[in-house]
């Protein structure tokens, strides 16, 4: 097995278009447990830790970038005031060493449907960033991810980046797992509000061959809240407006039974999750329009 | 002749919270675990397993592993040492190409390193004939069957008076059936040995719970005379039963070793290894009914378990142990059946029989206690026994009540209103649960200590006896100590090694007892020779050897240790998440020899027992004959975040016909009742009745 050290992430770039075959390592909180089990046995292994850039954050023009090689720990740290709904999920991501070695970019390129970075990414419209020789070009994430575990890099690219605006509402995520750390979830759930364009966003996981938003969920609860004039001047929301959304969420998962599960708890577990998170955002949004997320995690 | 109260030792260092003796050198990393051991340009094995479930590899072709640089020998059934016919199948590895369970040996390769070791294994080449597989139990097989005796040699089946005529003429009855799930062990040193031949002879350094049972189990199938086999084991990173009865890794490392001889042979399994080689407990199905006038005293108990062995090896779980012991009633009847399957062997797992078979009948007291009307420490305490009800012996010592009364007002059970489902916590409903906790006494035969005197005021106690975690460097030495009449820092101990005197192994909960007797035998001794000398040591020393003293008193008195154990359990109304906040378990276990890792083995075994109840299950997946879950990432086992306030107290329990340090080993009794103790909580929470371990979120939305 050869092994890949650029310094830069033009080396890198380079690497990956003369060995497309290499798998990138970052964390390896991944990659090493797949070689390990033999699950993967690649012909190279291209390590991105010695690219300081790829392990950094920036601000432009309102939205935030932050480097693929950003390990969890510091995206708590650094990032955890602007982006709430993404750092409560970051701290359930496996144990303290898992999440000062794990970054968001690597949780990118597993492409688990069972990922915990994924579902807060959807609920806020994230990009991803990727880039090779030929150029860089900005992915939503939902059209990141195309199957199991398959993700739309072309071979000779790799994730530079993920973009994503800082909160400009409250948001949250729930994660339901079958010990309370250290534990592949179950499934999980995550919501935006987006007052500024008046509109909801949602991110569920482990409840479908990709992590997916609940679109039509979505949609409804971005016309009730438009249309009963509550971005305004928000009320406490309707029993059945709360329950609509939970039924729409369950209806757009598609889950299976496995060992940590079956699908009917899934289903029914995605409902209740989103009507929780649901009051939880609501709840704090009425009291604080202009905060941005609850600090503690579910 | 000295009565029991007599031969009593007077306690000084026994009962104090000495710290560990060996506490620095772990911490600090230096204590040598089996393959830590330094040795001389060891090899490297690494095992071929078979990848079906039953049948016969037909070819095996070794030549690319063979071709592999850095490879010293690929080890096959074609190779492999003729081994003599000990009727012990699991251990009679590489004899033929039969295969008798996925995952099972089938050779090996040792090589310069693990990695070439490993890449070499993988180049091996199976041909396989395929025989159906058979590894699902259920209760309604039509071929079970009832063996001999259950472990390690109780009664299959007992019986008194007619229990179906009781259970016909009762005015309130139960019936009901329990299930556990298979569940694997997971120490947190992986089974390791370092094998060595010179001159004909083995060294094996080995994680075991008994260097001489290793030494037992290995000298025959090689043909050698028992001290052919030196044994050495001075530190062990936990056991439960697992490392107990030697298991096929450590006859392939001593297999492996005889073909480079000379030359030291390191395995240590991987965590997914384990999963098929070193055992787990059986799943168990357990039929319980009971029988009780209008006033909740019980006229019938009955306990019907189904359980699983393997094809190649019997291993028959006494489940229905501790019913025979727990409740009175004049009719009573207590059954084993087992399958036998083409699975791996079910071996010892911490309290086996005990631990699953006070799950199935404990929930069932909880939900007759209800349907007597009364609380469930009462209905218990209506049926206390006042001998053993199987043999009518008296108890030598029995305090149930007491843990059960004192439990209750730590806990605060007095003002518990006992309608289920009635009292909520914002979205969590929250309950409270009792269960009882029980281990017999076990007495091992065979130990002898030897203590040597010297004039510089030392006193060196040798006994081959081991310390897989539990401190039993620590509490051997205070033993020393009170029986010598002299300061723990007089005495050296020295432990782990069949170079020391002969020993039993550390299981059912026995050690102390085992080796703590004959230590008293031969402290004893060494003083009345030393008051031969005057009280003086004189220049060459003196010495004394002991061994297991004949106690009278195990054949007149029934001899367990009781406890009880209560949970606060939150279960979530819409998601049904199990969270356990609160446990307490109140013990009495005779006299606790070392208070610190007394309450340390205590505390382990009740999380031992909340991690059962929560999350551990082995999944087998029928189609293919393996655990899926078959690592710590998946196979779950209770983390920090699972475990909430937990609290462990003992009685001051006087009993002087167990022992001369009057104690009753403590390693597993904490582990049983904790799992009925919480889904008797989670019932009282929800008033839904879970009868299947474990208590996933998805048995509460029904």
């Amino acid at each position: 097995m050869d092994f890949l050290r650029p310094t830069s992430w033009r080396d890198a770039l380079e690497a990956k278009a003369h060995h497309p075959d290499a798998t990138p390592i970052a964390g390896g909180t991944d990659v090493m447990v797949e070689i390990n089990f033999d699950h993967r046995r690649p012909t190279s292994l291209l390590d991105l830790t010695g690219i300081d850039e790829l392990a950094s954050w920036s601000e432009h023009g309102g939205k935030l970038r932050i480097g693929a090689g950003l390990p969890y720990t510091r995206l708590i740290d650094e990032l955890g005031d602007r982006l709430p709904g993404l750092a409560i999920a970051a701290r359930t991501v496996g144990s303290p060493q898992i999440r000062n070695r794990g970054t968001l970019g690597g949780n990118l390129a597993s492409a688990s449907p069972a990922g915990d970075g994924h579902p807060p990414l959807l609920a806020s419209g994230a990009e991803v960033e990727v880039e090779s020789v030929r150029g860089t070009r900005l992915l939503p994430v939902e059209e990141f991810f195309t199957g199991v575990k398959r993700h739309a890099l072309a071979s000779d690219e790799l994730i530079s980046a993920v973009h994503i605006a800082p909160a400009t509402g409250a948001q949250q995520f729930s994660k339901i797992g079958t010990r309370n750390a250290m534990v592949i979830a179950v499934c999980t759930f995550a919501i935006a509000l987006h007052p500024e364009r008046q509109r909801v966003g949602t991110g569920l996981g482990s409840a479908a061959p990709t992590p997916l938003r609940a679109i039509e969920a979505e949609e409804f609860l971005s016309g009730e809240l438009a249309d009963s004039g509550q971005w305004d001047s928000p009320r406490p929301l309707d029993d059945s407006v709360v329950r609509q959304f939970g039924d729409l969420v369950a209806r757009a998962a598609s889950p299976i039974d496995d060992v940590r599960s079956t699908a009917d708890y899934r289903t029914h577990a995605l409902g209740v999750m989103a009507r929780r998170t649901l009051g939880w955002v609501w709840d704090e949004y009425r009291n604080h329009p202009s905060s941005t997320g609850r600090p503690e995690c579910a | 002749m000295t009565t029991a109260e007599e031969s009593m030792l007077r306690a000084n260092a026994i009962g104090t919270p000495l710290t560990r003796l060996d506490g620095t050198e772990k911490v600090t990393g230096t204590a040598p675990y089996a393959v830590e051991h330094p040795v001389d340009s060891p090899a490297h094995l690494h095992p071929l397993q078979a990848a079906i479930a039953l049948g016969r590899a037909t070819g095996i072709d070794t030549s690319a592993a063979e071709a592999e640089p850095g490879v010293l020998a690929v080890l096959t059934h074609a190779n492999a040492p003729r081994l003599a016919s000990t009727g012990n199948g699991e251990l009679e590895i590489l004899q033929s190409g039969e295969v008798g369970y996925r995952g099972q040996f089938l050779g090996g390769v040792i090589a310069e390193t693990p990695e070439i070791a490993r890449r070499a294994a993988d180049l091996i080449r199976v041909h396989y004939e395929r025989y159906e597989h058979d590894v699902e139990l259920r209760a309604d097989r039509d071929d079970l069957y009832k063996p001999e005796q259950v472990n390690p040699a109780f009664d299959t089946d007992t019986a008194q008076g007619d229990a179906d005529g009781a259970l016909a003429s009762a005015a309130v009855t139960l019936d009901a059936t329990y299930s556990t799930p298979m569940e694997h062990n997971n120490p947190m040193e992986p089974h390791a040995t370092i094998a060595c031949w010179t001159d004909g002879e083995l060294t094996l350094h080995d994680s075991t719970q008994g260097v001489y049972w290793t030494q037992a189990a290995v000298a025959p199938l090689f043909e050698l005379d028992q001290q052919q086999v030196r044994v050495i084991s001075p530190h062990v990173g936990g056991g439960f039963g697992s490392k107990g009865i030697p298991h096929p890794n450590v006859v392939l490392a001593a297999m492996a070793a005889r073909l480079v001889p000379g030359r030291p042979v390191k395995f240590p399994l991987t965590r997914q290894q384990m999963f098929s080689v070193v055992g787990y407990r059986t799943p168990t199905i357990q039929h319980v009914r009971l029988g009780a006038d209008e006033q909740g005293r019980l006229s019938a108990i009955t306990l019907d378990v189904v359980e699983q062995t393997a094809k190649v090896k019997e291993f028959a779980e006494q489940t229905a142990i501790p019913t025979r012991t727990m409740y009175a009633a004049p009719h009573r009847r207590t059954s084993h059946r087992l399958a036998a399957l083409d699975t791996p062997v079910p071996t010892w797992m911490r309290a086996p029989g005990e631990c699953p078979g006070m799950f199935g009948p404990e929930v069932a007291m909880d939900e007759m206690a209800l349907a007597c009307g009364l609380d469930p420490i009462e209905f218990r305490v209506r049926n206390e026994p006042e001998t053993d009800p199987e043999s009518g012996l008296p108890f030598s010592s029995r305090n149930l009540v007491a843990c059960l009364r004192e439990g209750a007002r730590r806990f605060g059970w007095h003002d518990r209103d006992p309608r289920p489902g009635t009292r909520r916590h914002g979205e969590w409903l929250v309950g409270t649960g009792v269960a009882a906790s029980t281990y017999p006494v076990f007495a091992m035969p065979g130990s002898q200590a030897t203590i040597r005197a010297t004039p510089d005021g030392r006193y060196a106690v040798r006994i081959g006896a081991v310390d897989i975690g539990t401190g039993t460097w620590t509490a051997l030495t205070q033993i020393a100590a009170d029986a010598l009449e002299v300061s723990v820092g007089e005495v050296d101990l020295e432990i782990g090694s069949t170079t020391l005197p002969t020993a039993s192994g550390a299981g059912g909960s026995s050690g102390i007892n085992s080796w703590g007797s004959p230590i008293v035998a031969a402290a004893r001794t060494l003083r009345a020779r030393l008051d031969e000398h005057g009280g003086t040591v004189p220049a060459e020393g003196v010495e004394a050897t002991e061994g297991m003293p004949d106690n009278p008193h195990t054949s007149q008195y029934a001899m367990h240790s009781f406890g009880a154990q209560f949970a606060e359990v939150w279960v979530n109304a819409d998601t049904g998440e199990v969270s356990v906040p609160r446990l307490l378990g109140i013990f009495a276990a005779g006299r606790i020899i070392n208070a610190r890792t007394g309450r340390s083995q205590l505390l382990g075994g009740m999380t031992m027992g909340l991690s059962m109840a929560l999350h551990e299950e082995s999944v087998l997946d029928p189609r293919f004959g393996h655990v899926v879950n078959h690592d710590l990432a998946e196979y779950h086992i209770a983390t920090n975040a699972d475990v909430g306030s937990l609290e462990v107290d003992w009685l001051d329990e006087h009993d002087p016909y167990v022992n001369p340090m009057g104690s009753k080993g403590i390693g597993e009794l904490g582990i049983t009742g904790t799992a009925a103790a919480i889904t008797n909580a989670a019932y009282h929470a929800t008033g839904i009745r879970v009868r299947e371990l474990p208590l996933h979120p998805d048995k509460f939305l029904r």
